[in-house]
């Protein structure tokens, strides 16, 4: 069955024609295998490209592959575009599908915290979980005006652990922040949650390229910082009392995937995305020249590196294109492919001279090295960070 | 962690960026108030807990 929707004579069906303006006040299905045809425009609320968070899914895990990190400076980046952000080291573990549970249904990949340790949190400890957006991502939401847009975040969390969870939503200074929560009924049980919160009417958020909404997912947060939730408030308190701190139990396991942050009071399905599309959308923040599965600073990979010739004197110049143009002007590391190490290349002298960044750019950088073998070939590898 | 920070020249900059280690690695960070690293490392000096070098020949 097809329904035609007509500026002219409103929305058409072969058992019904509705001429004039038709509005549906709840939700309008269309459970038949037909196509639905629009002669004008589709005037949506939200949109395609609706999901404001990014690599949601937690596919894309430049950084480490799949591999376990525990962390030890704050913050740290997991898997793309996801910060572990603390104020105790080595408390956690993360991995992109730790534990090796079947993720929920259409997923494949999933965010897993592993707590190392039955610690006891201080009254200014926090522990967290998040994603801090790009101004340009969200300028449409208004906030910090009268027409601030309500947001929903939705996501797949499975714990270890039962009981209320904290989220939190604050602005870059941290002068605005939104402490919200969310209940885990079943232990290791994948569980779909949606959180509505009204947008900011107040307050400074950027929309531009640096950190406009950070969206946090609270493991532990110490007396200090914790309050009432459900409203915004001026920055203090960060997060809900009485939040579970995954950090209080050894062993216990904190997994999440498919996080959508969208304009409106209601969750729609995730956003799938294509898998080359969503590597690019994380390659604005970090990028290298490794293959997307190898760990920068991985030792035996010039297969895939850069590479050059020096000159007579042992010098060399190298510029490489950035594979998406980046957020702002990245910080970069330069990698020895052969050894791993950073600050050096390598040459076919079985030299490794050292190696600066000559020039910087958001869609090319340029590299040179000094005190290698002569009029030989120069390989080396790099990391251009731009993360918020 | 930034560590060993040092402003350094190249040829057509002076100073092109800050040398340092970044938790243990050596990285290049540009004079750019929207680099996060940069940002920190200003916000470091600030505070008092961090000095950079000035560049070799400065």
């Amino acid at each position: 069955m097809a329904v035609t929707i007509n500026g002219t004579t409103g929305i058409t069906t072969p058992a019904n024609t509705v001429t004039g303006n038709e509005s549906v006040g709840g939700n309008l299905t269309v459970s038949g295998t037909g196509s639905v045809n629009v002669t004008g425009t589709v005037v949506m609320g939200s949109s395609f490209k609706r999901n404001r968070i990014i690599n949601g899914n937690m596919v894309i895990d430049q950084r480490n592959a799949g591999a376990s990190v525990t962390p030890t400076s704050s913050p740290t980046y997991t898997v793309d575009r996801w910060e572990y952000t603390f104020s105790q080291a080595s408390k956690i573990s993360v991995q992109q599908n730790a534990g090796s549970v079947t993720p929920p249904a259409g997923f494949s990949k999933y965010v897993g915290l592993t707590s190392l340790s039955a610690y006891s949190l201080s009254s200014t400890d926090y522990f967290r979980l998040d994603q801090p957006i790009e101004g340009y991502n969200l300028a449409d939401l208004n906030w910090g005006t009268a027409s601030a847009a309500t947001v929903t975040l939705s996501f797949w969390v499975r714990s270890s652990l039962t009981g209320l969870f904290g989220l939190q939503f604050n602005n870059a200074a941290g002068t605005r922040n939104y402490p919200g929560s969310y209940t885990i009924n079943a232990a290791n049980t994948w569980e779909y949650k949606t959180v509505t919160i009204p947008g900011d009417t107040t307050g400074t958020w950027e929309t531009g390229n640096l950190t406009s909404v950070r969206v946090g997912f609270t493991l532990g947060y110490g007396s200090s910082l914790t309050g009432t939730g459900g409203a915004w408030n001026a920055g203090s308190p960060s997060a809900v009392t009485g939040g579970t701190s995954l950090v209080g139990t050894s062993g216990a396991t904190f997994y999440i995937t498919s996080v959508q942050l969208e304009v409106g009071s209601s969750a729609t399905p995730y956003e799938m995305q294509i898998y080359s599309d969503q590597l690019a959308q994380c390659q604005r923040y970090y990028s290298k020249s490794y293959d997307t599965g190898t760990v920068p600073g991985t030792a035996s990979t010039t297969v895939g590196s850069l590479a050059n010739i020096s000159t007579s004197g042992g010098f060399s110049i190298t510029a490489a294109q950035i594979k998406t143009t980046l957020r702002a002007t990245p910080t970069v590391t330069l990698y020895n492919p052969v050894t791993g190490a950073t600050g050096t290349w390598y040459d076919g002298g079985a030299l490794s001279p050292t190696a600066t960044v000559f020039l910087y750019g958001v869609n090319n950088i340029a590299v040179y090295t000094v005190s290698g073998s002569a009029s030989s070939s120069v390989y080396g590898h790099y990391v251009a960070n731009s993360e918020l | 962690m930034y560590t060993n920070a040092q402003y350094y020249n190249t040829l057509t900059a002076s100073p092109a960026g800050i040398r340092c280690d970044i938790n243990g690695a050596t990285s290049f960070v540009p004079i750019d108030p929207a680099n996060t690293d940069y940002a920190n490392i200003m916000a470091l000096v600030a505070a008092g807990e961090l000095t950079i070098a000035p560049a070799e020949g400065s």
